[in-house]
């Protein structure tokens, strides 16, 4: 066996990406943007889990696959967020016939 | 498969989640007798009949929720209902390999959740927002489906997916009021705070599951436990030996901040409030009381069982609020919560959007319990406290919000001053918001204020060292001045209902779906200032598995974290009638 | 071998992810996202996950990303153009944010030590692991973990029907939940689009019933003149 990954590139990988995703969020003011950068913050989240799944050493009683079925359960409601997302952002562009973030503004105070 | 074919599964379980199932299911059921029945019929008899449909799915499930709680009372013989047996053989709190919690509290929260619903959804069958009834009954079923098991969860996994069911479908209900701009801009608003907040939350818990190695809460709790030998305990003798805290963990403080982040979203509190307002007024008024209180009431839990439960290791080091833990978060969230709160409801004109501020004010209130569960000895009375709180602050506000489903109703807008000449007109019915006004301000006797009261108390009770407890006497402090600016706002209501006369139109006389949900919330605020013990205690009783019985088999029977804590004298009693009976409160309370 | 492979994949992955936030052109945007998937996927592999990468490829690359598209379709950015940027002076704090949280997490993963409690377990730092457990000619098969690596799916499946049942059963409430409301939001109103009575109408079992009144949306008035609106 060469030479193996160290665990921190890994998460050092992920938190690039989370920081990034979280740029996005910040900067950006269309919709779908918007809800982009929020997968690449999730996607950031679920690599964090899984290398912890293979790095680390689980306690007694633990599941053999744990940090796994949370990515799974994180990428099943990614999905759902993305559906719902979608709905909601075609809602909103039959209102106001325009995909801007900051357009959505009738309420105040 | 060696590791895996040792779990089998006990389908006793599920008797355990019956109130649950019969909820989902019956979304279902709306969902197809709304498509296969009644899709045709007009819009005013689709929703009465829906809502008709739903409320008995309530009553199946309060029915089912009830089961447990009655034969815990021994008021139901278990030997005469095999359905029961099968509830009350089950000795172990916790069921589905460790996932799910079944114990007094959510047996408790179960039932109240399920009685909340029941008035929204009489509520929501006052008057027509939207033509899409069965979805969002369903919607509205599955949301309360997501809030019970949220706060049923024993397991960072069952917590994150429960978490996201109950706001997703919360989501959807926001946006259902389809001919009004604010219910979608409401709605688009909330999801995307809502979905940053959850990805912030779930790279939060990416990091506590490396750090532990684990998701269950127990397994979490004891892996940060501290290791104190026999020598050290017996010279500690000022500084409590709660833990090392989070000192010199940057990864588990940024863990902790994210976590934060999520539950802060969800709870409303500064500064991840910025969704609340404009979801909440742009929200069909039966979803903002949803919103506002069943949302809040299952994060609020779900929160004390990760922070206290799961994370109690990381509260502070050394008992003290200013080294690196969770406690300074939750103080500095608290006192922004209720200050930002409270002042921004003071300029309010809209009753939902002041409502809304409000409820951020109130968050704030029952982080000062929090911060008092997570440094006290006492920490299951400090956590009832805040139980209790929740209890009465949920009844309230589903009342509160019958109110903006009546200005809505007939008017079309829900501005305070178009309560004008209610008083005049209805008396009664003002009267009762009178009532649930004052408990929301915090006047005695009303159930409000004995909440704010046991809260406070709690905190103020606190041994520890200096630092401690000059800041939880300053969010106490913080908290009264802020209880005082809130009245200011409160009476608005009232001097609108009173001293007013109709601006827009007169409101017609309220139906049994408003007046029932108005009602309720006066009865719980009325008898838990006239009586708040059993409750009380009730409350405290439940937020003790909350807080030990949170693990494997293997937590809890070890031993707890070792605390010692010094003894600190009693504070003085404050010279005054109203402490006088909080004492008397407390005293029964022990 | 495998560390080059890992850092030209994490460096394809960095800059797909930036492209996805910084392109001005959607269309371009939901591609590099769908690059920044499959480096994700790609990652999976790396960690011996193989079961998880075929997920992802078949949800976020077959469906998520489609459905991004689609969204981009829909509300007419055709040729994609995100005409709605942001003014500079924004861009700079929000780098900043993000570079803070960057450094932050960065610290922390580097200064990792372990936590201070009782299970040796996790007592390692992070920075210390350079070696992942069970690989190697002496590295023993029957690990719970290197089973599960083997029989990755149907670990999957043991677990989904046993410790994380409720999760599951929740996550197919959750998605019904989900389609269910997007298609109740996204569907045009009035009531003769909507999708069930469109139906029953073509096989004439809907009445045409008059809209109630005070809430009647006339489908030929524009955005503004959305029924029951206060104007502001």
């Amino acid at each position: 066996m060469t030479q193996d990954i160290p665990l921190t590139w890994f998460l050092y990988f992920a938190s690039a990406s989370f920081a990034i995703g979280l740029m996005g969020v910040l900067v950006r003011r269309n919709p779908i943007a918007v809800l982009m950068a929020i997968e690449i913050m999730l996607n950031a989240a679920n690599i964090n889990l899984v290398a912890f799944w293979r790095y680390g050493t689980p306690p007694p009683g633990e599941g053999p696959i744990t940090g796994v079925m949370l990515a799974i359960f994180v990428i099943t409601i990614a999905a759902a967020e993305v559906a719902v997302g979608i709905g909601l952002i075609l809602l909103c562009y039959r209102r106001w016939h325009a995909s801007d973030v900051d357009r959505y503004d009738t309420m105040s105070g | 498969m060696p590791s895996t074919a040792a779990l089998t599964m006990n389908y006793r379980d599920f008797l355990v989640l019956l109130p649950e199932v019969t909820l989902a299911f019956w979304g279902l059921i709306v969902l197809a007798a709304d498509l296969g029945f009644w899709r045709a019929r007009p819009d005013d008899v689709r929703l009465r009949r829906l809502g008709v449909l739903t409320l008995i799915g309530c009553a199946v499930a309060l029915a089912a929720a009830a089961l447990p709680l009655l034969s815990r009372f021994a008021i139901l013989d278990p030997s005469t209902c095999p359905l029961v047996n099968d509830y009350s053989s089950n000795p172990d709190p916790l069921v589905f390999f460790g996932t799910i919690a079944d114990d007094l509290l959510t047996q408790l929260f179960n039932l109240l959740l399920i009685v909340m619903f029941a008035l929204v959804v009489r509520m929501s069958m006052s008057w027509q927002f939207t033509t899409s009834w069965g979805e969002y009954y369903a919607l509205l079923c599955w949301s309360t489906v997501g809030m019970m098991l949220l706060l049923a969860s024993e397991d960072l996994i069952t917590l994150f997916i429960t978490l996201e069911t109950m706001t997703i479908c919360l989501y959807l209900a926001t946006g259902i009021e389809k001919n009004r701009l604010r219910s979608s801009e409401g709605a688009f608003k909330y999801f995307v705070y809502g979905s940053v907040s959850s990805a912030l939350f779930l790279f939060g818990l990416s990091l506590v599951y490396g750090l532990t190695g684990t998701t269950r809460f127990g397994a979490i709790r004891e892996i940060l436990a501290p290791i104190v030998e026999p020598d050290r305990l017996l010279h500690a003798t000022h500084m409590t030996v709660i833990g090392e805290g989070l000192a010199g963990q940057v990864a588990g403080a940024t863990a902790v901040l994210l976590l934060m982040a999520g539950f802060g979203f969800k709870i409303a509190a500064v500064p991840f409030h910025q969704w609340a307002p404009d979801a909440y007024e742009g929200a069909p008024a039966p979803v903002t009381a949803w919103l506002a209180a069943g949302s809040k009431i299952a994060s609020m839990i779900a929160l004390m069982k990760v922070l206290l439960g799961a994370l109690g290791p990381w509260s502070a080091s050394a008992a003290s609020v200013l080294s690196p833990g969770w406690i300074g978060v939750v103080v500095v969230l608290s006192s922004l919560s209720m200050t930002y709160g409270n002042f921004a409801a003071l300029a309010q004109r809209n009753f939902k959007r002041m409502l809304a501020y409000s409820s951020i004010a109130h968050a704030g209130y029952m982080l000062i319990g929090v911060a008092a569960a997570g440094l006290s000895t006492r920490r299951y009375e400090s956590a009832g406290s805040v139980l209790f709180y929740l209890i009465v602050y949920g009844f309230t506000n589903i009342g509160a919000f019958a109110v903006a489903s009546w200005l809505a109703r007939d008017l079309g807008s829900d501005d305070i001053d178009d309560l004008g000449g209610v008083g005049r007109a209805y008396p009664f019915l003002a009267v009762c918001i009178v009532l649930m006004m004052l408990s929301l301000i915090g006047m005695p006797p009303f159930g409000g204020f004995f909440g704010k009261l046991y809260m406070f108390m709690e905190a103020l009770s606190q041994p520890g060292d200096q630092v401690s407890r000059l800041t939880l006497i300053w969010l106490v402090a913080l908290g009264l001045f802020n209880s005082v600016v809130s009245a200011f706002y409160y009476v608005r209501v009232l001097k609108a209902m009173f001293l007013r006369g109709p601006t827009r139109g007169t409101l017609k006389p309220a139906s049994s779906a408003i007046v029932l949900p108005i009602l309720v919330g006066t009865f719980v605020v009325v008898a838990t200032g006239l009586n708040p013990r059993p409750l009380v205690e009730f409350a405290k009783d439940a937020a003790v598995p909350m807080l030990s019985d949170g693990g494997s088999t293997a937590a809890r029977t070890a031993s707890t974290p070792p605390r010692v804590v010094p003894i600190a004298p009693p504070p003085a009693p404050l010279p005054s009638k109203t402490v006088a009976t909080a004492a008397e409160v407390a005293a029964r309370v022990e | 071998m495998i560390v080059p492979i890992f850092v030209l994949i994490s460096v394809i992955g960095l800059l797909a992810a930036l492209g996805t936030v910084l392109s001005r052109n959607l269309v371009h945007a939901a591609l590099y996202l769908v690059a920044f998937f499959f480096t994700i996927a790609c990652q999976f592999v790396l960690l011996e996950a193989e079961f998880l990468a075929a997920i992802q490829v078949l949800v976020y690359i077959g469906a998520v990303a489609i459905i991004l598209m689609f969204g981009i379709m829909l509300t007419r950015n055709i040729l994609g153009d995100d005409t709605t940027s942001v003014p500079a002076g924004w861009k700079l704090p929000a780098g900043l944010a993000s570079l803070t949280l960057f450094g932050v997490l960065a610290y922390g993963i580097s200064n990792h030590t372990g936590a201070h409690g009782s299970a040796a377990t996790v007592g390692t730092a992070w920075s210390s692991v350079s070696q992942r457990p069970g690989i190697g000619p002496d590295a023993d098969p029957k690990t719970p973990r290197a089973v599960a690596i083997a029989n990755m799916g149907k670990t999957v499946g043991d677990e989904m029907m046993t410790r994380y049942v409720v999760g599951f059963e929740v996550a197919g409430l959750l998605l019904t939940a989900a389609i269910v409301g997007a298609v109740v939001l996204a569907y045009r109103d009035g009531a003769d689009d909507d999708p069930a009575r469109r139906v029953l109408k073509a096989v004439g079992l809907f009445p045409p019933t008059p809209p109630p009144p005070g809430r009647a949306p006339t489908p030929a008035a524009g955005p503004a003149a959305t029924a029951g609106e206060p104007r502001v």
